[in-house]
């Protein structure tokens, strides 16, 4: 009989990581809170940096999930530990006693409403880069009179003290870049513009798609943070921003602004990790031994960590993080146990 | 009467002398130099108030309620209330008595300075006489309340808890001498007056102890001795008395005068800043108030603190206190001398921006404002119409302005914004910041654009612009209302329909107006239209700082969240469904952390419209 391995969060990392235990001849145990899987994968359109569909990436994964045992809707009640083994009870009812845990928790989309100023959920306008996803993907565009005039605002609670979020969430500059891309192939007539605080295209192609953005669609991208966002009478918005290049004061008036709002930790971390016992960091991502050395391992033997719950990061990053978490499991479980 | 030591003197008797003329020389010369230190004007008001009736009467009053009654402290905490008034008072009654003593029995020996102090070695008489066992009686009596006090006051000093006290000062070594001179200076009166309570007569107290050590106390030649040791405590206690926090029994009856008289505080340590230093009586009542204490290592930033740093000319540890505070003003609310900490703090901090800023304002965008604020356009405006100024911190939360527009709508009130196509600042942070020249001059600005407007009534739903708005304005023919007051007003008159959700709410009361402003009932009153108030643990003056202030120039976020997180505890401790707020930077604070909603007091109206 093959050894269970506990994954917790059915994102893209632990769709991957279960299929890389699976074939390494263990039985993973896939739980996953929501009722579908794939994470914020799922719900996004296409992706950066050459704009293939998201569901071309996630469909294949989530098709091959033969010797898998997943549960959708499920949550850990509670994780306790047995000699040394897990025991690990779930919402459904079910335990595993298991001797690796990998925990895919992922990351939460920051909340925009607490950047009050750009007024999110307040403006009808004013939307974010996730509900932006949701309408390339259903198709089903708001209903407003006109588009003229659309911005992005880059860092939305990323590198941002104030929102209790100093990282920098590390896709947003790209993603704002090709969602500014996308949605000016929707408006071709409109305006769009893009405030940044520096644009961080590190990754292969990313440049590329940043020229792009500027020469064949003409994206206007300014230097300077939006300070805040007000509306007129007919619902138009009034962004208030400034351009530190010029070293002006803007005023812009606009049809639709879109906030780039980054990666928070994901808001259960604090209570599994109190479950096992290990550490988040101050900025609330789960601490590995090394972020360097052993970025899949804990603290705490059996437990493993893959994907954003140990900070930002894009999607190739985090498969590539999943198999190698898979192999750092195998080696634990195949090390003879010490009396 | 008679008198016992014809010489009237006594070798015992010099070092109270050398003590009492000591401090009193010291007092003068402190006085003459405060005095000095006031500016040309300041002190032509001061002298001013000292003649003006009702001033006088007010003085006379603060003294005798604040210095000797204590009874600001009373209200608060009645065991430290007693323990400081039963020892002021009852020593002050002490001092009077023997004075009236002298007076009547013996008036010519009233010039010497020690005589009224000594009374009782000096003089004898039976007790089974009416004067006797009168005065023996009294001063016995106001000896043994003295006794009490003293006893608490020990147990205060290991046990500060058992008093209601969280902490307490840590204490400099001239005021652990000055503390224990102090404590000695009763007992052993009581001993020394036991001894010639044999001879001398005496009552309850000195009488029962001169039987129960009779054969100790009966020998004449331990009688000097416990008359030195009494001397010498009252001594070392004087002596030390101006290098100590006893300063303030002096101090506080110059202070009393200076801040009936209105001085400001205008430097950190010069004339009327002086007197209030040396009032404080490091009592530590601020170090319980400070929202900062939630952290231990932020406990020394108390305004006691900042005190005694001044006082040494600490400057690198006074201009960190000065510039950490987040000038919430709790500690100044509940100071028992009602020390100016803001205004300390801001003295310094102006004084630094003095020194170090080189880069000047730049001020010329002031200009471009001008032609689109209302001031080019001046609308005819009649005494109903409103203008409403959102302010910075109002535009940043733009669910206040909507919902404070639906309101006014809802009630028919006609307004104009003041601020729909850019504003400028109210200039609080500036001044805040210490740079008072700049805030001035936003200050004219926006002066010169609402007088210009022709309205009359000035609406502001920012509690930190309005408290600048009031003080520092001076607006001719335009009266200056926050919006919970406001709105209050119109419910009151009838013309807002709300309907009552029953959702339990609590209210924050918001540092610049609350104890800023003094506006705690106005929210409360509309608050329990449209819901049900229930209280914080702390609330109105005692509330506590969000932690979000603007006031603060150095404290980071991390040393923030912690504060805020104490002040949310204290707000949801009977459980509420929502916390309210009128300041929008309490709103967003709280916004980050609270486990239930935070609204703003104009979006629970506006929710609630019928």
């Amino acid at each position: 009989m093959s050894q269970n391995v506990v994954v917790i969060g059915g994102g893209p990392a632990g769709i991957e990581a279960s299929r890389r235990l699976r074939d390494l001849g263990y039985t993973p145990i896939l739980i996953e809170k929501t009722p579908v899987l794939g994470g914020h994968l799922a719900r996004w359109d296409r992706l950066f940096p050459e704009g293939i569909e998201a569901r071309t990436v996630l469909d294949p994964m989530v098709a091959d999930l033969d010797g898998i045992k997943y549960f959708t809707e499920t949550e850990v009640s509670s994780i306790n530990r047995l000699k040394d083994t897990w025991v690990v009870k779930l919402s459904n009812g079910l335990s595993a006693q298991v001797r690796a845990i990998l925990l895919t928790t992922g990351f939460d989309l920051f909340k925009a409403e607490k950047k009050e100023e750009y007024g999110y959920g307040i403006y009808e306008r004013v939307i974010t880069n996730a509900d932006l996803e949701d309408w390339f993907k259903s198709g089903a565009a708001p209903q407003f009179d006109a588009v003229n005039v659309i911005g992005f605002v880059h860092c939305v609670g990323s590198r941002d003290e104030k929102a209790g979020n100093r990282q920098c969430s590390k896709v947003c500059c790209v993603t704002a870049v090709k969602q500014a891309c996308e949605i000016k192939e929707k408006f071709p007539d409109a305006t769009v513009y893009c405030f940044y605080m520096d644009l961080r295209m590190f990754g292969r192609k990313y440049e590329d798609l940043y020229l792009k953005a500027q020469k064949d669609y003409g994206i206007r991208f300014v230097r300077g943070r939006v300070s805040e966002v007000s509306e007129d009478n007919d619902g138009h918005l009034f962004v208030k921003a400034e351009d530190t290049l010029f070293g002006k004061p803007l005023k812009i008036k606009m049809d639709l602004l879109v906030l780039m709002a980054g990666m928070a930790p994901a808001a259960d971390n604090h209570q599994l990790a109190r479950m096992v016992n290990i550490q988040t960091g101050e900025d609330g991502f789960y601490l590995p031994q090394s972020i360097i050395g052993s970025p899949c391992t804990s603290s705490r033997e059996g437990i493993f960590f893959a994907g954003a719950a140990t900070g930002p990061k894009t999607l190739p990053e985090t498969l590539s993080e999943a198999a190698s978490a898979a192999l750092a499991i195998d080696r634990y479980l195949k090390t003879p146990q010490k009396k | 009467m008679r008198e016992r030591i014809l010489a009237a003197y006594d070798p015992f008797v010099l070092p109270f002398v050398f003590g009492m003329t000591f401090v009193l020389a010291y007092c003068l010369i402190a006085l003459v130099k405060v005095l000095l230190q006031l500016n040309a004007a300041d002190r032509r008001k001061f002298a001013l108030s000292l003649i003006t009736p009702t001033t006088i009467v007010k003085n006379i009053r603060d003294i005798f309620c604040d210095c000797l009654l204590h009874v600001k402290l009373w209200k608060r905490n009645p065991v430290l209330g007693y323990m400081h008034s039963s020892i002021a008072f009852g020593w002050f009654m002490i001092i009077v008595i023997g004075h009236i003593e002298t007076i009547l029995y013996i008036p010519e020996r009233l010039h010497r300075l020690y005589y009224p102090i000594f009374y009782r070695y000096f003089m004898e008489e039976q007790n089974t006489t009416l004067q006797g066992s009168f005065f023996f009686f009294l001063m016995d009596f106001f000896l043994l309340i003295i006794l009490s006090g003293i006893t608490i006051a020990i147990i205060k000093r290991f046990r500060s808890r058992i008093v209601g006290m969280r902490r307490t000062t840590k204490l400099t070594l001239t005021d652990r001498i000055g503390l224990y001179s102090l404590w000695a200076i009763f007992p052993l009166r009581w001993i020394a007056e036991g001894f010639t309570a044999g001879v001398a007569g005496g009552s309850f107290m000195t009488v029962p102890i001169n039987w129960i050590l009779h054969n100790f106390m009966s020998k004449p030649e331990n009688i000097t001795v416990a008359w030195w040791l009494y001397s010498i405590a009252l001594g070392t206690f004087m002596t030390v008395l101006p290098f100590t926090r006893y300063m303030h029994i002096p101090s506080e009856i110059l202070l009393v005068p200076m801040r009936n008289a209105g001085l400001p505080v205008r430097h950190t340590r010069k004339g009327f800043a002086l007197t209030m230093l040396y009032s404080c009586p490091s009592c530590g009542v601020c170090i319980d108030a400070c929202p900062m204490g939630v952290q231990k290592k932020n406990v020394k930033d108390a305004t006691v603190y900042m005190v005694r740093n001044l006082k040494r000319r600490n400057q690198k540890r006074s201009l960190e206190i000065a510039e950490k505070c987040l000038m919430c003003g709790k500690c100044a609310a509940l100071c028992q001398v009602q020390m100016d900490a803001c205004g300390l703090r801001l003295a310094y901090r102006t004084a630094q921006e003095k020194k170090t800023n080189q880069i000047p304002a730049d001020f010329s965008y002031l200009a471009a404002v001008e032609p689109i604020a209302p001031a080019v356009e001046p609308v005819a405006l009649d005494d109903e119409k409103v203008l409403y100024y959102a302010g910075c911190m109002s535009s940043l939360t733009p669910v206040i302005s909507r919902s404070v527009q639906k309101v006014l709508q809802s009630a028919g009130v006609r307004y104009e914004l003041m601020d729909k196509d850019g504003s400028i600042c109210c200039g609080r942070p500036l001044m805040l910041a210490g740079r008072q020249e700049e805030a001035q001059q936003l200050i004219a600005q926006n002066r010169k654009l609402i007088e210009a407007s022709g309205a009359r009534i000035l609406l502001v739903s920012c509690a930190i612009c309005y408290r600048i708005f009031k003080e520092h304005y001076a607006l001719s023919g335009v009266q200056v209302w926050h919006y919970t007051e406001y709105f209050s007003r119109l419910i009151r008159e009838g013309k807002l329909q709300l309907r009552n959700s029953h959702q339990t709410l609590v209210y924050h009361d918001p540092c610049d107006l609350g104890r800023g402003c003094g506006i705690y009932d106005a929210p409360r009153a509309a608050l329990r239209t449209v819901g049900q108030l229930v209280p914080a643990l702390k609330e109105r003056k005692e509330s506590i700082c969000c932690g979000g202030s603007v006031g603060s120039l150095t404290l980071r976020y991390e040393d923030r969240e912690p504060i805020t997180r104490n002040a949310i505890d204290n707000l949801t401790a009977n459980n509420p469904e929502a916390i309210v707020t009128a300041c929008p930077l309490c709103l967003k604070t709280f916004g980050r952390f609270a486990p239930v909603p935070v609204f703003d007091f104009a979006q629970v109206l506006a929710d609630n419209l019928e």
